[in-house]
């Protein structure tokens, strides 16, 4: 496998795709491309930049999303464009998409969109889904859900969900040569694919433990038999006018964790908006009968737990490595899902966060990666038998090699 | 039946001590779970109070992190304001100083859209100098219905607003409307040379609010600009005096080149016309210094004495005019360059003995002390040998000419960077400083007695320089009235 990776910072889409797709080529250093990813910031999202990427790279798969910024290394690069080209014989590749996520519910899409990638996948041995989705979507988990009636349900899946500038306004998916919102694009590896994916967020609990009462799907109705706007209300001593303009921010510092019988962290859950009934809409399912807690996040702790995620997914590609392998695979390049909340909450220290994973996997490795409004993946990650969630406040990290 | 009563006493006994046991039993449990009971109430109230705890750790917490924020916003800020300085302080053109101005710059001190308008006192009118994300549309929207006035009073107060300090909360809102933002700040830039203006920011999006803070910075941000504006202005003027310096410099240098051309014209015009003359002039010489000599021979018979008188006055301005001819020749040849000079190395101590021993006649006969000093290790030098001992003969005899009896003169001869430098000094009545500049021009002779009594051409240091300067070399004089006079020259050396 070969990478070839550009990054522009033009504020005009047709140069930038120019100078990063020239930038990438020059990198890889070879015509047979495979794969490109495609990730931009979500003003830099334009029809314009995949047609160029068309006319230079023909019939080669793309895929991707737009980001707050992208991740390169230890750096964070906000109104960019970066592309990664992957050139792989011993791989074996497809791509997906499903649009219309609202109107079909989001079970159904997920599907469909794991079919797809199936009709379209030759080799027996299929390992690992990379989905990435519209960020602003409610109902991530059933997505989720879908691709797991159809891939396995501990099939393991690492997700992202798209991003813009902060406004939660739009964000856009790329898929060959399409611009989509209300959908998701997926891709499946296989061959000699071997990989380490972990995720952590290092929020804490806190205060007395509660239970979900009345839920359904994404939406929270009571807890603790009580209106389950109560909880943050009391816990902030606002109305729920103050509430609902401060919700984005509250929201993203102490959101929801919901308790997992054997799992490390907990299962954390933002609140989108607030009902007129005061229920409190997330962005992933909630199980009546929950056991729940408020979750408050440091610098400290987020920071170790990126750092743990890390070594982890270190630790986990070497675990899935052959014990009689003729040649020892080794990690090409690392991937970050890493949530805006982590992004909001570390402020000036997000370069910290980045610089302590590319050190614990390695400082020669590139690190390649998206800020998301969303994170998908298991969390008993060592083991793969663990259930795919749908995260918050996330960072998921992928060591890809073979 | 005693046996059976007392099996029923038993029985009674039996029963009443189980009862006993169970009531016993059953208090304690009773006890027990009492005191479970207040164990459970203790925890359940010390949970609540964890809880009520946990209220407050969380809106401590988000107090500290909104404070922890805004400090934030603030360090990027200067941070950011420190680059833009460093940006627009390097340039040298007004457009320059706006076009550094980015988005990410914006951004960083916490702002999304800005603007800037510069106000040109020649026309009177506002032109917008920055864009930042605003589309061309609301551009020509803004520009058509602002109210240009309120910010032309701005700049006259030099008050930087936004929509927390202004107190006109109709005029907040109307702005915000106009320019499609949520909350803004505008500062004036107030450069003290060239065209002040208005910098306004300002936020869209909802999630931000604005700070006292933000105003303050935004107020430096106008300031920074409006210094470098001041510079921009500086360096403008300073480089216009400098390009019109130069062009002067370059007008000057023209018109020198110019006189010299022209001054080289005249000079070649006038030694091609003394040439020319000089050659006209030397035929009839001729003529008249032969006839005069045949009619003195006497072979066309005994002529009067004084005819004869006469003819020998005749032969003898005929010789003076011959010579002055020869020597105004001389002199047009070597600056015309039709005479080059026939370099070789030659021993300079010979050439100065063989001019001394020529000259050591007429020096004995006003008893003049004539002498020589030549550095031993002086070795050789290049030049035509004949135009050197005409330049000697030439400074050696003026010596004699002008230096009194029982006098001194002296050649001394030294190496000095890579040349030989000859002094002929002498202890003669010397030059008065205003002369001394004019000695080496044609023509020119010192106003003195000895001038008045001692013929002669007026040509001999103008051929002495022109052949001193023909060999590369120098000629210089320096005397002292009444003390005596020395003439300096220079002549390549023969590296050894």
């Amino acid at each position: 496998m070969q990478i070839g990776l550009g990054l522009s910072k033009h504020r005009d889409p047709l140069s930038a795709a120019n100078e990063a797709l020239w930038q990438a080529k020059a990198a890889i250093g070879t015509d047979k491309i495979s794969l490109a990813f495609v990730f931009s910031s979500a003003e830099l999202a334009s029809p314009a930049l995949l047609k160029t990427f068309q006319v230079y790279l023909p019939r080669i798969p793309i895929i991707g999303c737009s980001s707050l910024a992208v991740i390169h290394n230890s750096n964070i690069h906000k109104h960019s464009l970066m592309i990664l080209l992957i050139s792989t014989k011993e791989l074996q590749i497809s791509v997906a998409s499903v649009k219309n996520i609202r109107e079909k519910s989001a079970f159904v899409a997920g599907q469909e969109l794991a079919k797809n990638l199936l009709e379209r996948f030759w080799s027996p041995k299929r390992d690992l889904a990379m989905i990435f989705c519209d960020g602003l979507i409610e109902e991530g988990s059933k997505l989720i859900l879908g691709i797991q009636q159809i891939l396995g349900s501990s099939f393991p899946i690492a997700g992202a969900s798209a991003s813009d500038n902060l406004r939660f306004y739009k964000t856009y998916l790329y898929y060959n040569n399409e611009m989509l919102t209300d959908a998701a694009v997926g891709i499946l590896w296989g061959g000699k694919l071997n990989f380490g994916l972990s995720l952590r967020h290092g929020w804490k609990p806190l205060g007395k433990p509660r239970t979900i009462t009345e839920s359904k799907g994404n939406i929270i109705k009571e807890i603790d038999n009580q209106k389950a706007v109560k909880l943050y209300q009391d816990y902030f001593a606002k109305d729920v006018l103050n509430l609902k303009k401060e919700l984005k921010y509250i929201s993203t510092l102490y959101p929801i964790g919901l308790y997992l019988e054997g799992e490390q962290e907990y299962l954390l859950r933002n609140i989108i908006s607030i009902n007129e009934d005061g229920s409190l809409i997330c962005q992933g399912d909630v199980p009546s009968g929950s056991r729940a807690r408020l979750m408050i996040g440091t610098e400290e702790s987020c920071l170790d737990a990126a750092q743990e995620a890390a070594h982890e997914a270190k630790e986990n590609f070497n675990l899935l490595i052959p014990p009689f392998a003729k040649t020892k695979p080794s990690i090409k390049f690392v991937f970050v899902f890493n949530s805006v909340s982590r992004y909001i909450l570390l402020r000036r220290k997000a370069n910290e966060e980045l610089n302590m994973i590319h050190k614990a996997i390695g400082i020669e490795l590139p690190l390649i990666g998206i800020y998301t409004y969303g994170e998908q993946g298991p969390l008993k990650a060592t083991a793969y038998q663990g259930k795919v969630h749908f995260h918050n406040q996330t960072i998921v990290i992928i060591a890809l090699g073979g | 039946m005693g046996i059976l009563s007392s099996i029923y006493d038993l029985w009674g006994l039996v029963s009443a001590l189980v009862i006993v046991a169970l009531v016993v039993v059953v208090a304690m449990k009773m006890e027990k779970i009492r005191q479970q009971q207040t164990a459970l109430d203790h925890l359940k109230k010390s949970l609540e109070e964890m809880d009520e705890q946990a209220k407050l750790i969380v809106r401590t917490d988000i107090e500290l992190n909104k404070t922890q924020e805004e400090l934030n916003k603030k360090i990027t800020g200067l941070f950011a304001l420190q680059r833009l300085s460093r940006a627009i302080s390097t340039t040298l053109e007004e457009t320059q100083v706006f076009d550094r101005i980015e988005d990410s710059h914006l951004e960083d001190i916490g702002f999304e859209k800005g603007l800037a308008f510069l106000y040109k006192e020649n026309d009177k009118k506002f032109y917008l100098v920055l864009k930042i994300g605003y589309t061309q549309e609301e551009i020509e929207k803004i520009t058509s219905s602002i109210d240009w006035d309120f910010y032309l009073e701005l700049i006259k107060q030099g008050k930087a607003i936004s929509s927390i300090s202004l107190s006109d909360k109709g005029r907040v809102a109307n702005i915000n409307k106009l320019f499609n933002v949520r909350c803004f700040v505008a500062a004036p830039i107030l450069p003290k040379e060239g065209n002040k203006g208005i910098l306004f920011v300002g936020i869209e999006s909802e999630d931000t609010v604005l700070t006292e803070g933000d105003e303050e910075i935004v107020t430096i941000l106008a300031n920074q600009v409006g210094q470098a504006l001041e510079n921009v202005k500086l360096f403008e003027q300073t480089w216009q005096a400098q390009q019109e310096l130069e062009k002067k410099v370059e007008k000057r240098t023209q018109e020198l080149r110019e006189a010299l051309r022209e001054i080289k014209l005249v000079s070649k015009r006038k030694s091609d016309f003394v040439s020319a003359v000089s050659h006209e002039l030397r035929t009839p010489l001729t003529s008249i210094k032969g006839y005069a000599a045949i009619l003195l021979s006497k072979k066309l018979g005994e002529i009067p004495d004084l005819i004869r008188e006469r003819l020998e006055k005749i032969n003898r301005h005929s010789d003076e005019l011959v010579h002055l001819v020869n020597g105004l020749l001389d002199i047009s040849r070597i600056e015309s360059g039709r005479v080059s000079m026939k370099c070789e190395p030659y021993d300079l101590n010979e050439i100065i003995n063989v001019v001394l021993d020529l000259l050591g006649v007429q020096a004995k006969e006003k008893d003049i002390q004539l002498s020589a000093q030549v550095d031993k290790q002086l070795g050789s030098v290049m030049a035509d040998r004949q135009q050197l001992e005409r330049v000697l003969i030439n400074l050696v005899g003026n010596a004699v000419k002008f230096t009194p009896k029982k006098g001194k003169i002296i050649v001394k001869a030294i190496s000095k960077n890579d040349m030989v430098q000859v002094d002929v000094s002498d202890s003669g009545i010397g030059i008065p400083p205003e002369a001394q500049a004019s000695i080496f021009e044609e023509f020119y002779r010192v106003d003195n007695t000895i001038n008045e009594e001692v013929k002669g051409t007026g040509l001999g240091l103008s051929l002495v320089k022109n052949i001193i300067e023909a060999h590369k070399g120098r000629i210089w004089v320096s005397s002292k009235v009444g003390h005596g006079s020395t003439f300096s020259f220079t002549l390549p050396q023969v590296p050894k």
